[in-house]
């Protein structure tokens, strides 16, 4: 009878030792959270465009069409890492591409975006990162794609990937 | 031997406690108001830094921390209540933001395990007790 109750601590103790292995080895990073504001409406803003210094509203720039957005500073390297992929949505997407220039000096972001391309329709200035937290954005580069509707249907937090990228096309296929 | 152990254990003690007591909130970011100040620092406290994960935005010194920090005490200073403020929070980053998770459908297991595992425990215990008996 003895023997029965050691056994059940160690089947328990198995189990336990089974999820935690199944938990390390399935496609899955904790440090990405699900955003909160998936299926939720763009929230609403108003601020200057990065080279016009025009007023940028979000009621007027969303909504109309399938839109990526894309939170990018010139100091932040996995920024400069992806802005080809960004660059590859712009030619070979019918897409509307939005930037968010984050926290950044907006002399070095126009000439950045000369030496490397510009990919935006237009760029709005975030400078002091309040835009990014109504966004729920915490680590920069950070993409969201917003339906026809203004909803944001997905986001991905960190540089685009090859497999990220071809995720992105298949998911603004799914939403055109 | 028993001595030295006994000093180890104290002096770690007391480094807990000196940590426990450090935090990251910047002269420049505090408010003019006392309880103004201790009402943001006690949120501050409960909210996670969502870069470091396991510290509070009190305890980080991330850019996004202070960012969080600062938005916190513009809440506050526009006459806020902490409720408000933690909605705010949780409608943008989700409940992950929270450092104690709250209790939802989705988080039973996580609040009431432990309790049924201890009664589980209690009750493995009892009956071994009695069988050796």
């Amino acid at each position: 009878m003895k023997s029965k109750f050691l056994k059940l601590p160690i089947i328990l103790f198995f189990i336990i030792l089974f999820i935690f292995f199944y938990l390390l080895i399935i496609d899955r990073n904790p440090a990405k959270v699900p955003s909160a504001l998936l299926n939720k409406n763009v929230p609403s803003f108003v601020t200057k465009t990065l080279v016009k210094n025009e007023k940028f509203s979000s009621s007027k720039e969303f909504g109309d069409q399938v839109t990526l957005v894309n939170f990018f500073a010139t100091w932040c390297k996995p920024c400069k890492d992806e802005h080809g992929f960004i660059m590859r949505f712009s030619s070979e997407k019918n897409i509307k591409i939005v930037g968010i220039n984050y926290k950044d000096n907006p002399k070095k972001a126009i000439e950045w975006l000369k030496k490397l391309g510009d990919p935006y329709s237009s760029v709005a200035l975030d400078k002091n990162g309040k835009i990014a937290i109504d966004w729920g954005v915490y680590g920069i580069p950070e993409t969201f794609i917003v339906n026809s509707k203004g909803i944001i249907k997905y986001r991905h937090v960190g540089a685009i990937t090859p497999k990220i990228y071809k995720k992105i096309n298949l998911i603004i296929k799914e939403i055109e | 031997m028993l001595n030295n152990i006994f000093k180890v254990i104290i002096s770690i003690l007391l480094i807990q406690i000196n940590m426990s007591n450090c935090n990251a909130v910047e002269p420049d970011e505090i408010l003019n108001d006392p309880k103004q100040e201790l009402r943001a620092r006690k949120i501050s406290k409960n909210i996670r830094c969502m870069v470091c994960q396991n510290q509070s935005i009190d305890d980080s010194s991330s850019s996004i921390a202070r960012d969080f920090r600062i938005l916190i005490r513009s809440k506050i200073q526009e006459g806020s209540k902490d409720k408000e403020i933690y909605k705010f929070l949780v409608e943008r980053y989700g409940d992950f933001v929270l450092l104690k998770p709250p209790l939802k459908s989705n988080t039973m297991a996580l609040w009431f395990l432990p309790f049924i595992f201890l009664v589980i425990g209690i009750l493995v215990i009892l009956n071994h007790n009695k069988k050796s008996n």
